[in-house]
């Protein structure tokens, strides 16, 4: 198989469902000429036009909504939004309509758009432009939520998503553009509510998601040196959240770390750690549950600073660890 | 038969249903009001009593195909829309006969279908959804126009203004309508915007804006017209300020320390409904009788939906969780 | 002025006494060194002889009362002086609060326990630990937790359980013990080294149906030596994780040394050697290169001993008594063997001095005599390690490539692993192996 970039995995996707369906199209900011802030979009104006490749002003409150409204009226539209910390001027139109218009008209009217946007620290942004916002969104009935960590995964779930007539929150991450991997050049689809086991293991189970998947997995390698056998599961999409491969593991290992790049007060591992507290898998529990995720406080600037904030993989193996009365 | 003039696709039948339509609204909001005061039906709701011409004048022009977004003080525009008022009442009733069975309420009255995107409980909010319908129509090149309802706090929103210029960069065929109707929740406009006209905001974004009686509604249609044949023959946005009045509180329970009696009154005078009945008898449409008839013919509609609503059943605890999703 | 009656300590290890018997009532003469009242200690059960003399005047305690050593059970003096109505506490400030100390904790854990059975509530436990409980019927109350402030996961459940069941059985028993609702640990094991077989089973299961037609069983109370075992046993059981290792010797050698020495020795003392005399003798030899194994383990403390001291598991009426025979290193079989034929018959007859029963460093128990191969003995606590010895019988094996007949002995060596580990334990046990196939090293 050919290897590609995460980056190039989700423009492949918009690009071949874009020459087959015409009520695909793009808009943000930026994303013309320049090709988005990230390049995500880059060459698409040339094959699809400013037509298909809309260009927008700075307004993130319109674009979202513009994005919406035409989405109920037949389109199926696909937002970029440079920066997920953006997402704050564009909340009211993903959250008060989006999210709720079908429902509040009785089933009547959909929305089938992507509002794709990369988040995550680790550029030196600071605080502004590096946040893990996603726990704000799952927690709205109404909306979808996608985090993939590999470009295999980003090209399915982003036919997924687009093929989906639901709001769909698709969190690419900044520092996994660059990643390769093998990439199946024809169209796949990967269901939304789907897991990945990354790796099987019996003693502990990581759920982690984004870039800590793939910390994660290089945890694993080297707590398997010290016979610790770890199962990583990502599960992709957030949701829906498959619950169940989930639970399975930990009936299975009796041992639980959920690791995410969000600030870990109120993110969406403590909804892990509940599912499973309240699953079939409480009984098989034989340490508490952890989680790992940013500390209580913006993304700081400085480099060390910045690396402090997120788990790194030294976190992961000690927090295993920790659940094995190993540390 | 007549100097009066109008646009084209307004024919004599249409302005005579148009009358009826406003007794309708009226009839509407007023029985709401009641059944509120009564504690018949619960939540909150908003009239627009006093604004009938705003809300029937510009869907007077539209086609079936063109589309609305609207507000929470927005019975009206669904009416003005076409909607079922059966179907309405029951959506205040809460049952799942109603528009949204029983989900909406209110504030997000909506018929899909006809081309009403909705009521909106968010000031300002359902402005970038008129875009996103425009944009739509832009692009599949469907040639249907969107009608944009909001009162004058919206036009303090953020949203309207990243709205208004995506629509105006981009060309869209949207028609933008601001029913000032004096107020926001208590604060008067004159408080609340620096400029005399809101209509004049058009000019920051390079389309024309228009400063309408909201009580008048031929001149209401005359002007909605020019807008919408503008938008649908690409030549971009137009917003649309209808001077007008509510005559009743914000929502249910509101003192209204923020007026006067006296001006409530001055607003009354130019009762937008008998303004209409008057030129229709002037210019020979209808007679006296045949007004009166129209009227209790509106009233007698808003009894049978009233009826209707009330027989509907309620939703069930399986309605929950069905249609958060496609 | 009345002098007190103590509780005797009469051994480093002793803590409590149980009074058995009052030989005098309040008001009796009583002479020094006649016996006024006798203990069972946690090794013996012992008279204990007045120091004074005088009238009793006060006995604070009663027969099966368990008395801290150094409290004052009653007054010897005067017949007319006043004692106090209740037990003074002990005058050494130092026993005071020692003994308060220890009263608060034996409360605290009380409590403690009396909660934790109560609701199970306070038990540090996780979900999977609690679960495996609740399948396998184990109180958790029972499971010693190896997480965290002591928290029980779910293999701790697991091993507590293998513990309480270390019970060998064939699979079929296993499979007929779940189908007869039988319980394997009621069940007397016939097979090779008390293995319980599938008519062991079949015949419990009859058992367990007349027993419940039968007359009421008798039920005796456990109290004197039998107690004091059943203390000491359940304590080193607990608190120390055995390790048993066997290893096969080929006595003919040793055979061949004893039939020599027999006659001489005899001659000599009047006594005949046996086998364990030379395998004490042997063990002494071998443990002065294992230093380790002949160790007590004190407090989070490894003392290592200087003298071998070795004791003896006595089997008595109704108990078992370990006396001591101390520097088997610097003593020949012959005294060795005067030594041990005198403990023996002391024992048996319950005339040891405590102090013949004490400072063991290492203990040697032999089943010899009975139709035992090997067995896993328990720890003879603070000592480390225990030596079991097993029958002597001929078996054929095979020396230079053909099958001989040769007398073999199973020893069994049971150690403490938190003092010891398995390699070190190996080490010792091989070189005795080769001590008693190859005796002439013992001279060198």
């Amino acid at each position: 198989m050919r290897e590609i970039t995460y980056l190039e995995a989700v423009r492949e996707a918009m690009s071949q469902e874009m020459r087959k369906n015409e009520d695909v199209f793009i808009l943000g900011e930026d994303i013309g000429i320049y090709g988005g802030a990230f390049g995500v979009t880059r060459g698409m104006l040339e094959e699809f036009g400013p037509e298909r490749i809309r260009n927008t002003p700075i307004s993130e409150s319109a674009i979202a909504g513009t994005a919406v409204g035409s989405a109920l009226t037949g389109m199926r539209p696909i937002m970029e939004l440079q920066f997920s910390d953006f997402i704050t001027i564009a909340m009211d139109q993903i959250v008060n309509q989006a999210a709720k218009l079908r429902y509040m008209y009785g089933g009547k009217g959909k929305v089938p758009m992507v509002l794709r946007t990369p988040s995550g620290s680790g550029t030196g942004a600071a605080a502004q432009h590096s946040q893990s916002l996603e726990a704000w969104v799952t927690h709205i009935p109404g909306l979808k939520v996608v985090q993939p960590s590999t470009a295999y995964d980003v090209k399915g779930l982003l036919k997924a998503s687009m093929d989906d007539d639901n709001p769909v929150i698709f969190y690419e991450h900044k520092l996994l553009y660059k990643t390769k991997g093998d990439v199946p050049e024809e169209e796949y689809h990967i269901p939304l509510g789907q897991a990945d086991v990354k790796r099987e293991g019996k003693d502990v189970t990581i759920v982690a998601t984004a870039i800590m998947v793939h910390r994660a997995q290089e945890a694993a390698e080297e707590l398997e040196r010290e016979g610790i056998n770890v199962e990583v599961i990502d599960p992709r999409t957030l949701v829906p959240l498959d619950t169940e491969t989930i639970i399975k593991s930990v009936t299975k290992t009796g041992r639980l770390v959920v690791v995410h790049e969000a600030v870990k007060r109120g993110g969406y591992g403590g909804e892990i750690a509940s599912m499973i507290a309240e699953s079939e898998a409480f009984d098989y529990l034989d340490a508490p549950i952890k989680r790992l995720g940013g500390a209580p406080s913006p993304v700081p600037y400085n480099p060390e600073l910045e690396r402090m904030h997120v788990p790194q993989k030294e976190d992961i193996v000690q927090a295993v660890k920790e659940t094995l009365n190993r540390a | 038969m007549t100097k009066l003039s109008l646009p084209e696709n307004v024919t004599n039948e249409k302005l005579i249903g148009l009358y009826k339509q406003m007794w309708l609204i009226r009839f509407f909001d007023e029985k709401v009001d009641e059944f509120f005061a009564k504690g018949l039906i619960h939540g909150t709701t908003h009239l627009a009593v006093g604004q009938e011409a705003s809300a029937s004048g510009p869907c007077a022009v539209l086609r079936d195909e063109d589309k609305i977004t609207s507000t929470h003080r927005g019975h009206g525009h669904c009416i003005a829309k076409g909607a079922d008022i059966n179907r309405m009442m029951a959506e205040l009733f809460g049952r799942a006969t109603g528009y949204c069975k029983g989900k909406g309420g209110s504030m997000h009255i909506a018929d899909v279908e006809k081309g009403n995107l909705g009521a909106n409980g968010i000031v300002g909010g359902g402005i970038p959804l008129a875009v996103g319908s425009a944009l739509t129509s832009s692009m599949k090149k469907l040639n249907y126009v969107t009608v944009c309802y909001f009162g004058d706090g919206a036009t303090n929103e953020g949203s309207f203004h990243e709205a208004l210029n995506l629509a105006a960069v981009w060309n869209l065929p949207v028609v933008f309508i601001c029913e000032n109707n004096q107020y926001g929740m208590s604060g008067a406009v004159k408080d609340m915007v620096k400029i005399p006209d809101i209509a004049t905001r058009a000019d920051s974004y390079g389309f024309p804006g228009v400063v309408v009686d909201g009580t008048d509604m031929i001149e209401l249609m005359n002007v909605s017209n020019v807008a919408v044949e503008r938008a649908r023959s690409g030549q971009g946005p137009t917003l649309i300020e209808a001077k007008t009045y509510r005559w009743k509180g914000h929502s249910k329970s509101d003192a209204k320390k923020y007026r006067t009696r006296e001006e409530e009154k001055e607003w009354r005078a130019k009762d937008s409904i008998k303004r209409f009945k008057d030129v229709l008898i002037d210019e020979g449409f209808i007679t006296e009788e045949k007004a009166e008839e129209l009227k209790q013919e509106a009233k007698k509609e808003i009894e049978n939906a009233v009826a209707f609503a009330k027989e509907g059943p309620m939703p069930g605890k399986e309605d929950l969780l069905t249609d958060v999703y496609a | 002025m009345a002098k007190e009656i103590f509780m005797p300590k009469l051994s480093s290890t002793m803590e409590v006494g149980t009074l058995l018997q009052w030989f005098k009532e309040e008001g009796e003469e009583v002479e020094v060194g006649e016996p006024l009242f006798e203990i069972m200690t946690d090794k013996i059960n012992i008279e204990v002889e007045s120091y004074e003399e005088g009238t009793l005047l006060k006995k604070y305690n009663e027969v099966d009362d368990e008395v801290p050593v150094n409290t004052i059970i009653g007054y010897i003096g005067e017949a007319d002086e006043n004692v106090p109505n209740s037990a003074p506490v002990p005058e050494s400030e130092e026993n005071e609060t020692d003994k308060q100390e220890e009263k608060d904790t034996s409360s605290v854990i009380g409590e403690k326990k009396e909660a934790d059975c109560e609701n199970g509530e306070k038990v540090r436990a996780t979900p999977a630990a609690r679960r495996v409980s609740r399948e396998q019927g184990i109180m958790l109350e029972e499971v010693e937790g190896s997480g965290p402030k002591g928290r029980i996961h779910a293999m701790d459940v697991i091993s507590s359980k293998e513990l309480a069941q270390s019970i060998r059985h064939t699979p079929l028993a296993g499979k007929v013990a779940d189908k007869e609702g039988v319980s394997l640990e009621n069940v007397q094991g016939t097979g090779s080294n008390g293995k319980i077989t599938k008519s062991d089973v079949l015949s419990a299961s009859s058992m367990q149906v007349e027993t419940t037609t039968q007359e009421p069983l008798e039920h005796v109370k456990l109290k004197g030596l039998r107690k004091a075992v059943a203390d000491k046993m359940l304590e080193s059981a607990r608190s120390i994780p055995h390790v048993t290792l066997t290893a096969e010797v080929d006595m003919s050698a040793v055979v061949e040394v004893r039939k020599s020495l027999l006659p001489i020795i005899e001659k000599q003392t009047g006594y005949r050697l046996s086998y364990t005399e030379i395998i004490m003798t042997a063990t002494a030899h071998v443990l002065g290169n294992h230093r380790k194994l002949n160790a007590a383990l004190i407090d989070n403390e490894i003392v290592y001993n200087k003298s071998v001291n070795l004791g003896l598991a006595v089997a008595v009426d109704n108990g078992l008594i370990v006396p001591s025979v101390p520097n088997v290193q610097d003593k020949g079989l012959a005294e060795l063997t005067v030594a041990c034929k005198e403990l023996g018959a002391k024992a048996r007859k319950n005339k040891l001095d405590p102090v013949e029963m004490s400072g063991s460093t290492f203990t040697i128990s032999n089943l010899g005599m009975y139709a035992i191969e090997g067995f896993t003995p328990i720890i003879n606590p603070p000592e480390t390690a225990i030596l079991g010895v097993g029958q002597m019988t001929d078996k054929p094996v095979v020396r230079d490539k053909s099958i001989e007949i040769r007398p073999m002995m199973v020893l069994s060596l049971s150690f403490d692993h938190r003092a010891i580990d398995g390699a070190p334990a190996a080490a010792f046990l091989t070189e005795l192996k080769e001590r008693l196939e190859n005796p002439f090293g013992l001279l060198v």
